[in-house]
């Protein structure tokens, strides 16, 4: 099963910590808005172009928009390139539709035209319901306008909502942290992702790390709230099936799995990456470079990579261990290997000490694997 | 014959020693001076940059003295170090004289007064060379060096010559002394052929180039000749002298330096202090003074990837040609694979060869804990010579075990004695007895055990008298003493490669020290790692290193997976680089953690 991605590269404003590609809005409203229709009519050519390609003719099982901030984006936008991708690809009936979305960016009437426009899924970028927290972030919202946007998403229709949060704050205590979890069980969402604070280079965050205007927090603690927070949520019924990812039953992200599952998928926009059957590219990583590529009716590729056998199967690994785990079996008929009896010494070593479990089919980390997991991975020789 | 003088230049380190070698070869007009590196004698990449000779050299002269004729004047390059001090002795003895120079602002230094006697002893003329005179700090001091050069080498006031070897004051005074003072080679042209090996090097192309000194007889190109110290016979294809490259000349007499290349392609066979005569009308005895050199230090050399151990022993093999104190056998660890048991003159030898392997042929090592060779008995009466200490019998085997013990010269202003004596005692020294140069230089004499210097001795000397006190030694013999064997078990497993063997009643701190060391020096790993230090069975300390608490990226969607797959393969290259004993990794710099352990 594939997946189709569209990075759409707009924020209202650019947040310390992130490094994702997008840009805020310059003095001139008359030329952001341009901007933002000649990107639209790029990703739409993209899009066309690319359906145009026989190998592309596959099911697809879900929709992601991610950004940036596709929140911005006008329903009738959303609906626009969801009824393009309809026509162009074979998406399946159920297929899952996300949207990444800013409390502070949406109000009810836009979440409901998001639900009418196909949107089935909300990934919600709460962060903290600590508006001091939200602040250091430079988020744009509060934790009110959070709690009512999670609230507006409900009533506008959407069962499946999923919550973005950040720790290992500096200085974040146990307790502080603990409050941020608690407030988020309050309000059911299906899906919490629950990412430790990274320091990206080239982002005002590490900027503010190297000058020490900013102390992170020590590795020590960082342990402790990630261990805290795995422990909290699988009690409260949300199983962990991923390093930083929760899930209530029946609602894991399928779009992300499919990236953990080596699954096929198709990027759109710009610096997109894309994954086809071994083959991986990536697309430029300028909204004007990307649409003049476009407009010229060339694909906005810059990069791409062949994995070899081997990095197919090292690509399999980690990205197994960090989610739910390696199917022997099907480990053993993709690749002619066998894992287990690669990695034996490790993977006993590993078994004993209660990191990793094995049930027969999956060999799989335990929250005390999760934990170490690039050691666990870069140990595998 | 009568014009050729055959000359060395002895010093205490930095004194000046390549300096004046440069300015003589400037004055001679050897080389043009816009030619002129600085020190063109340390032409090694390592010389130049440690500021000292390592291997020797030799270079012809042609001077045109004051009374009209010219001289052809050979000088042969010594190394500077104590380490090297049977090469020294290999090349006085093939001189007549030498050139003993002393900074004017120093003073006589361990050095000067060792490689002095090692000149004394060849019988040299010796021709003191005060250098430095110029510096603002010499005014003071040069009436006490001129009185310690004259006690020590028992010359008169007049004979001592003065300058400067940077400016070049002096200098043609001390290439007129050479002509003058220094006496002719008084060696016979008509009898059977005795030349010494006082260096050599090996030439890629050509095989092993020994550098001699004919002492005896001609050599011509063609001539059968032989090696006293192992009999073997070469014909000599190509003979000549050492100008600033070879010289071929097709022949050697009596009294000359020169090369000579023999088609050896065997790396040992031309090896330093060995006698060469013809195989025709062979000399009954070589010349005196060849010994087998004893290396004092060994330590385990292991390429960091097990799969390069062919390349290690290549890049050995060549190194040794030039260096006949090397010693390598292969040896097995169980921690760190296949690899090589190296033996040295002393730990800058040690550190000069890894450098050089890992400069010159790039290689990865990793370097165990140096030791001496000890002597043990057995209860059965079993001699044993263990030059690895995961090789030391068990307690219960060991009658008796005997370490080297060297006698040390140091010198140094008599305010240091204190602390001097203090260190020497931490060590394990027996004070002999201490003599004053002059007021402001104790002579300073102890006993010590050699294990007990090659580690830090020297940096902890230099530091405490604030870079004064000079040092010098020489082996002794074998002493009884209550050594033992401490052990590390990392995880409960013995990790034979940081074996050390330390006297009993240093064990306990000792094994403290270096459990807490490894503290340091081992990473945090998936699983706990207990270190212990043990004697036999009994486990002296304990530290442990807590198992890591997280390493997780918390990201890793469409676009991440490339860059991760790459940071993935970057770490792993990292720990490649490690050790694994058991299930811990080891970084190499642990395995030398003996050496930075803090007092």
């Amino acid at each position: 099963m594939s997946s189709l991605y569209l990075h759409i590269p707009f924020c209202e404003h650019k947040c310390i910590y992130c490094d994702f590609y997008s840009i805020a809005p310059k003095e001139n409203p008359e030329h952001d808005n341009a901007l933002r229709e000649r990107f639209l009519s790029s990703l739409k050519h993209e899009i066309t172009m690319r359906s145009e390609e026989d190998r592309f003719h596959s099911s697809y099982e879900t929709i992601f928009f991610g950004g940036g901030t596709p929140s911005l984006l006008s329903p009738s936008t959303i609906d626009e390139i969801l009824n393009l991708l309809s026509r162009s690809f074979h998406i399946r009936t159920d297929a899952e539709v996300t949207l990444e979305t800013n409390p502070g960016t949406v109000d009810l009437e836009t979440l409901k035209a998001f639900r009418s426009a196909g949107v089935n899924r909300i990934s919600m970028g709460i962060q903290s319901f600590h508006d001091d927290d939200l602040k250091f972030l430079s988020r744009i919202h509060s934790s009110l306008e959070a709690k009512e946007c999670v609230r507006n998403a409900y009533e506008a229709g959407f069962e499946n909502v999923s919550f973005d949060l950040i720790f290992a704050l500096p200085s974040q205590t146990r307790e502080r942290w603990e409050a941020n979890l608690q407030q988020a069980m309050e309000l059911h969402p299906t899906h919490i992702s629950c990412y430790s604070l990274i320091v990206e280079p080239n982002t005002p965050l590490y900027r503010m790390v190297e000058s020490k205007q900013v102390i992170l927090l020590n590795t020590e603690d960082d342990a402790a709230l990630y261990e805290y927070t795995i422990e909290c949520l699988t009690s409260h019924g949300y199983e962990q099936y991923e390093v930083s990812n929760f899930a209530k039953p029946g609602f894991k992200s399928r779009h992300n799995s499919n990236y953990w599952n080596h699954s096929n998928y198709l990027g759109f926009g710009p610096s997109a990456h894309s994954y086809w059957n071994g083959l991986r590219w990536w697309n430029i990583s300028n909204v004007v470079g990307y649409s003049e590529r476009l407009e010229q009716r060339l694909l906005p590729v810059v990069g791409e990579e062949r994995l070899t056998p081997q990095q197919l199967v090292e690509e399999e690994i980690f990205l197994g261990l960090r989610s739910e785990g390696i199917n022997v079996a099907g480990f053993q008929s993709r690749h002619q290997r066998d894992v287990m009896n690669d990695h034996r010494s490790t993977f006993e070593a590993l078994l004993d000490q209660q990191m990793m479990v094995f049930d027969g089919e999956k060999l799989r980390l335990t929250p005390k694997g999760y934990m170490v997991c690039d050691e666990i991975c870069a140990s595998l020789q | 014959m009568k014009n050729i003088r055959n000359f060395c230049i002895v010093a205490h380190i930095d004194h000046g020693k390549s300096t004046l070698a440069d300015r003589l070869l400037e004055t001679t007009e050897t080389i043009a001076s816009r030619d002129m590196t600085k020190q063109v004698l340390d032409d090694m990449e390592l010389e130049q940059e440690r500021g000292i000779t390592i291997k020797l050299h030799a270079i012809q002269m042609k001077y045109k003295a004051r009374d009209k004729q010219e001289y052809i004047l050979n000088l042969i390059d010594t190394p500077g170090h104590v380490d090297f001090s049977y090469e020294v002795s290999r090349s006085l003895a093939a001189c007549e004289g030498a050139i003993l120079v002393v900074d004017a602002t120093q003073g006589v230094e361990a050095q000067t007064i060792s490689n002095l006697y090692l000149a004394i002893d060849a019988g040299l003329e010796i021709i003191p060379f005060i250098n430095k005179i110029d510096l603002p700090s010499a005014k003071t001091m040069i009436d006490t060096v001129k009185h310690q050069v004259m006690d020590l080498v028992g010359c008169t006031e007049d004979e001592i010559l003065m300058g400067s070897a940077k400016s070049g004051l002096g200098t043609d005074e001390v290439l007129e002394a050479i002509v003058k003072r220094i006496s002719p080679p008084k060696d016979n042209p008509d009898a059977p052929l005795r030349a010494l090996i006082f260096d050599s090097v090996f030439d890629e192309y050509r095989g092993a180039v020994a550098y001699v000194r004919v002492f005896d007889g001609t050599i011509k190109e063609k001539d059968q000749i032989k090696f006293f110290s192992t009999g073997k016979q070469f014909q000599a294809e190509d003979i000549g002298i050492l100008e600033m490259q070879r010289q071929r000349t097709g022949a050697l007499s009596a009294g000359d330096v020169g090369y000579i290349i023999a088609n050896v392609k065997d790396v040992h066979d031309t090896k330093v202090g060995d006698t060469i005569t013809s195989v025709d009308r062979p000399a009954a005895e070589p010349l005196p003074g060849y010994k087998e050199v004893k290396p004092m230090v060994f330590s385990g050399m292991y390429p960091s990837n097990s799969d390069d151990f062919a390349e290690l022993r290549d890049a050995l093999e060549k190194l040794k040609i030039n260096d006949a104190a090397l010693l390598f056998e292969p040896e097995t660890s169980l921690a760190l694979g296949f690899g090589f048991r190296c033996g040295f003159l002393g730990l800058l030898h040690m550190e000069i060869i890894r450098e050089r392997l890992e400069r010159e042929y790039n290689q990865a090592l990793i370097n165990t804990v140096p030791n001496v060779e000890y002597r043990v008995t057995k209860m059965n009466k079993e001699v044993l010579l263990v030059d690895n200490p995961a090789f030391m019998p068990t307690p219960g085997e060991i009658e008796k075990v005997e370490e080297p013990f060297i006698k040390a010269q140091i010198i140094a202003p008599p305010e240091y004695i204190g602390p001097i004596m203090k260190l020497c005692m931490d060590r394990r020294g027996v004070h002999k007895n201490t003599t004053y140069l002059s007021p402001e230089r104790a002579d300073i004499h102890y006993e010590l055990p050699l294990a007990e210097i090659i580690f830090d001795f020297y940096d902890k000397l230099k530091s405490l008298s604030r870079g004064y006190a000079s040092l010098d030694y020489d082996f002794l013999e074998y002493r009884e003493s209550e050594l033992v064997k401490l052990d590390i078990l990392l995880n409960g497993e013995p990790v034979d490669a940081l074996s050390t063997i330390v006297h009993r009643v240093k064990s306990y701190e000792w094994g403290r020290k270096l459990c807490s060391k490894l503290r340091e020096l081992i990473p945090r790993q998936m699983f706990e790692v207990a270190i212990q230090a043990a004697i036999g069975s009994k486990v002296i300390a304990r530290e442990t290193i807590s198992a890591m608490r997280k390493n997780v990226l918390a990201k890793c969607y469409g676009g991440d997976i490339s860059r991760k797959r790459k940071l993935l393969e970057k770490q792993k290259e990292g720990k490649k680089r490690m050790k694994q004993v058991g299930r811990v990794e080891i970084p190499q710099e642990a395995f030398l953690a003996v050496l930075s352990m803090e007092d």
